[in-house]
């Protein structure tokens, strides 16, 4: 186990920045997820710290000590990879030590170690198969043994989930997150989907566009956004996004003829006196459908609909389809008054994208 | 078609007509099967089925194609004469020799050069024509070429050796050189074939899977040995029997180089088939020795058609 | 420390490496350098010690092959010249019809399942194995007998049967690789299945039947053991006229050479347009189907 830091990371490939001066630390033990959508540069931020990769500049440090010029077998890193990457050729007991036979490891504890994956994995009904016959799901647990068998420095998995049945999917997951804590090793993940980073990680590291937005716990990343990317990013079904201009007595929600007030909606001082112009990020779990016709706002509502036990709506606001969660006692077609739970609003500026706050308005 | 008129109802039509279309097809079928492929069972029987069955027949006769004497029965006795007979046995350790040599170098060669050829590179296309240029010379130019580069006395095999300090070798003179002479011709025509599908074997292994063997910590050696080679290992069986076969039944190349000399220490099973037939015209006896020399080959084939259609059934 | 010394290994594999390949390199363009060098020498050049680098070109050798200048009167010249046309009409046409056929039996194997199959594709394939002097044997007596000894007849007839397995092999291969949902559909919307094949899948294989057309010209171009025995004297075909040319008057090296290289042209030329396939066409269709 080690402590994973990158320094002022870049990688690039010809012209373009596959990674821009990133630096992060990840501590000993720790499970980091790094989100973000496609080509925003965490798979490669994660093969550069295996090794398949090299740093156009900057750093990658073990515990501390530098080890760009190591090659990736030489790093003591374990690594599953997004597609299934177990040698068809050879069995899965043999795929599982191989990592030990290639490092010349003695017979007795190849076999001890074995022992011991087969146990936490239960894999014991699969030893004398091929990877062929495996299901996917079962293909990656065998990847997933095969990567933990020889106390990595740090475990990296590329999207490991990714090519499985969704069914399975969730299972693999809860076992993944229980077999980190277990063994306690510095777990470094990447993926696309921010259901599987909230769910696993200590920490967040969202990225986008080669850089790093926001590294926090899953729970601020979905409370504090820094900015409008964040914010939208994390959170199903997505937040809301309405632009706001400054009227006399409040607020009006662009493209209609709606007003926020500061009475109604407890609207911050600083927010009504903004100089620069605001943009509303609220999330569906903050927009409320309700009966009573004396609360909330007169807006169009578009279309309810039910996902399992709970009913969402989307109404307009101009041209703009938003959502949130009908709280009618029934289903009365698109009746109601929208009303926005002010504790879930988020400000950010227009221009910039950036999270704005009464100290930044000042 | 026509006969839709002639029903009443229209779902008599149609059933009628589906009928009729059902019984079109299979038989259509049936048809497109016997029209198509007709024309080259008609060839191979002609040219291969009768010559083959016409063979085994005359191997049991004592008879001359030149002299059109009448054809005496004589039992399997030219099988027994043939396989009591040292100079065919000769002949078959030189073939048996000839091809573990050819094989085996070939196969390492062609390995190890496909194996540091098998990146993408600028001008790949052009360098891989190149190099399988010796695959596109017809055999009989292959054997005179290294005849005339092999002259013991004004070959440049021999200057360039001797401008180096060593001995002039009698290549075609001995029938130990006159070996390696051919294994030479031979690997030099061949190898670029090996290359070939070794690099394509080793290109069809996904990148991944060297990356994981990397991160798993593989020396580069370990994992050409644990990874590359067994998981291209079928294809290069394919090449492997292709040339065992190739080589094995080798007959212009030698025609060509040595001529079967020096004496007939080069004579090849071929070799010795066209010898017995058409210069001497013991065509009984060369029957036998051509049915000998085809259930050899068979077997061979039949070891790579099985692997064929596994592999056919895989990709 | 370690380090360095891991890195001095690698560099001595790799420079090693290196040296092997520029080595096989050597080994493998040199005798083709070599040919192509010393079809341009005259007969005094040839035998030169040391061998010569730099001399005034001949070009006798081409001129004999093609039956033009000054060799042109020389009763042998003009038979090298008559034995490059065999060559060109016998490989042409034995290329056509073994591809026709080959197209036909490849698209039977490929679409359908009969009894006997997998003996027929066994058949097919044992043309590429067999050992020309062993069908020979019977040949012989056969074409004598027939009328068929040195004629191009005969030979167009063995660059068939010789090509028709790998013809038929590579096209099933190709075949498969068309869906059969093209002509399910054609069939479904009214067509005949003859329909759907000449004028849908027969268009989607055109690349295919190119390909297979490259690599039974360069195996009929390139026969020898058949052509050798099976004539005499008028349908010799290039191949043969060359193991001719090493007769009574010793060997003939600047009108071999030549002649190798006038039949490697044609060759490289196929080679290059149907490098694509050549995985394909070496291995009976079986690999290299993308």
């Amino acid at each position: 186990m080690a402590e994973i830091s990158l320094r002022n990371l870049t990688i690039e490939f010809g012209d373009f920045k596959a990674v821009d001066d990133v630096s992060l630390t990840v501590k000993n033990g720790e499970f980091v997820v790094y989100l973000g959508p496609s080509g925003c540069g965490k798979t490669t931020t994660l093969r550069c710290i295996a090794g398949l990769v090299g740093a156009t500049s900057g750093d990658v440090l073990f515990d501390g000590v530098r080890v760009n010029d190591l090659s990736a077998s030489e790093r003591n890193i374990a690594m599953v990879f997004q597609f299934v990457s177990l040698y068809p050729h050879l069995r899965i007991k043999e795929n599982i030590v191989f990592p030990l036979k290639a490092r010349g490891v003695a017979k007795a504890e190849i076999a001890r170690k074995l022992d011991w994956v087969t146990e936490v994995f239960k894999l014991g009904d699969d030893l004398g198969r091929y990877p062929a016959a495996l299901p996917p799901g079962a293909r990656q647990k065998v990847a997933l043994a095969r990567a933990v068998i020889r106390d990595p420095a740090v475990l990296l998995l590329d999207e490991p989930l990714s090519a499985i049945d969704e069914q399975f999917r969730e299972e693999m997951r809860w076992e993944l997150g229980h077999l980190q804590r277990q063994l306690g090793v510095t777990t470094i993940y990447v993926t696309h989907d921010q259901r599987e980073a909230m769910s696993l990680a200590d920490r967040i590291v969202l990225m986008n566009n080669s850089r790093i937005v926001q590294v926090s716990v899953p729970d601020r990343m979905f409370f504090d956004p820094v900015d409008i990317f964040a914010g939208q990013f994390i959170g199903s079904p997505s937040m809301n996004l309405i632009d706001l201009e400054p009227v006399s007595g409040g607020l009006k929600l662009g493209g209609s003829d709606v007003t926020l007030t500061p009475e109604r909606e407890r609207l911050p001082q600083w927010a009504l006196s903004s100089a620069r112009p605001l943009k509303l990020g609220v999330r569906p779990i903050n927009v409320h459908l309700v009966d009573d016709p004396q609360a909330g706002v007169a807006l169009p509502v578009d279309d309810v609909f039910s996902v399992g036990r709970e009913r969402f709506f989307s109404f307009r606001i101009g041209d703009t389809i938003h959502q949130g969660v009908d709280k009618r006692r029934s289903n009365s077609g698109s009746e109601g008054r929208v009303h926005f739970d002010p504790d879930g609003f988020l400000f950010f500026d227009a221009q910039t994208g950036r999270r704005v706050g009464a100290e930044d308005a000042a | 078609m026509a006969s839709s008129q002639t029903t009443t109802t229209e779902d008599r039509a149609a059933g009628h007509a589906r009928r009729q279309a059902e019984l079109r097809k299979r038989s259509s079928g049936r048809l497109m099967i016997f029209g198509f492929l007709s024309p080259s069972l008609a060839i191979l029987l002609f040219m291969v089925a009768y010559p083959i069955f016409s063979l085994i027949y005359y191997s049991f006769y004592n008879f001359s194609a030149l002299r059109q004497t009448t054809m005496k029965p004589v039992g399997l006795s030219n099988y027994t004469f043939l396989l009591s007979d040292p100079e065919l046995w000769q002949r078959f350790v030189f073939t048996g020799k000839f091809v573990f040599i050819c094989v085996t170098l070939q196969m390492l060669i062609g390995i190890f050069v496909g194996y540091q050829l098998q990146k993408n590179f600028r001008g790949r296309d052009i360098i891989f024509t190149l190099l399988m240029m010796p695959m596109m010379l017809s055999p009989v130019v292959v054997g005179f070429l290294w005849r005339y580069m092999l002259n013991s006395e004004w070959g440049i095999v021999n200057y360039l050796l001797s401008s180096v300090g060593l001995p002039k070798v009698d290549w075609l003179g001995q029938t130990n050189a006159a070996l390696w002479a051919a294994a030479a011709a031979d690997t030099w025509m061949w190898t670029p074939f090996i290359v070939l599908l070794a690099t394509a074997a080793f290109r069809g292994i996904p990148e991944t899977i060297y990356e994981a063997a990397e991160v798993d910590g593989a020396s580069p050696a370990y994992r050409f040995f644990r990874i590359t080679l067994p998981m291209s290992a079928p294809v290069l069986f394919i090449a492997l029997i292709l040339r065992l076969i190739d080589s094995f039944k080798q007959y212009d190349l030698f025609v060509a180089l040595t001529g079967g000399g020096p004496g007939s220490s080069t004579e090849t099973v071929s070799y010795a088939v066209a010898k017995t037939a058409f210069s001497y015209f013991y065509t009984g006896e060369a029957s036998a020795l051509a049915v000998i020399l085809l259930l050899i080959i068979t077997g061979l084939s039949m070891i790579l058609v099985r692997h064929l259609t596994k592999m056919g059934e895989k990709y | 420390m370690t380090n360095a010394r891991t890195s001095m290994i690698d560099l001595a594999t790799r420079w090693l490496i290196l040296g092997l390949l520029i080595v096989y390199t050597i080994y493998n363009v040199g005798p083709i350098f070599w040919l192509l060098l010393s079809s341009f020498k005259s007969r005094m050049d040839l035998f030169s010690m040391p061998p010569k680098l730099f001399f005034t070109p001949d070009l006798s050798g081409y001129q004999s092959v093609f039956g033009v200048g000054a060799a042109k009167d020389s009763a042998s010249a003009v038979g090298v010249f008559d034995s490059l046309v065999n060559s060109i009409i016998v490989s042409v046409s034995g290329t056509a019809l073994a591809v026709f056929f080959g197209t036909l039996a490849g698209y039977v194997c490929s679409r359908f399942n009969f009894r006997g199959k997998g003996d027929f594709m066994f058949f097919v394939l044992s043309t590429r194995m067999l050992p020309p002097v062993a069908v020979l044997v019977f040949y012989h007596l056969m074409f004598a007998r027939l009328g068929l000894a040195d004629t191009r007849f005969g030979l167009v007839l063995v660059a068939i049967f010789a090509n028709i397995g790998l013809a038929t092999w590579i096209m099933k291969g190709f075949f498969d690789g068309v869906p059969k949902e093209v002509e399910q559909i054609a069939i479904v919307n009214g067509y005949t299945r003859m329909y759907a094949f000449t004028r849908l899948v027969l268009p989607m294989v055109k690349g295919g039947i190119a390909a297979t057309a490259g690599f039974c010209f360069i195996f009929a171009w390139n026969e020898f053991a058949f052509a050798s025995i099976l004539t005499t004297t008028q349908a010799k075909t290039l191949p043969v006229k060359i193991s001719a040319a090493s007769g009574a008057t010793g060997i003939e090296w600047t009108q071999i050479c030549a002649a190798g290289v006038v039949l490697i042209i044609p060759v490289l030329i196929f080679f290059y347009l149907i490098r694509k396939h050549l995985l394909m066409g070496m291995t009976f269709g079986v690999l290299g189907r993308r």
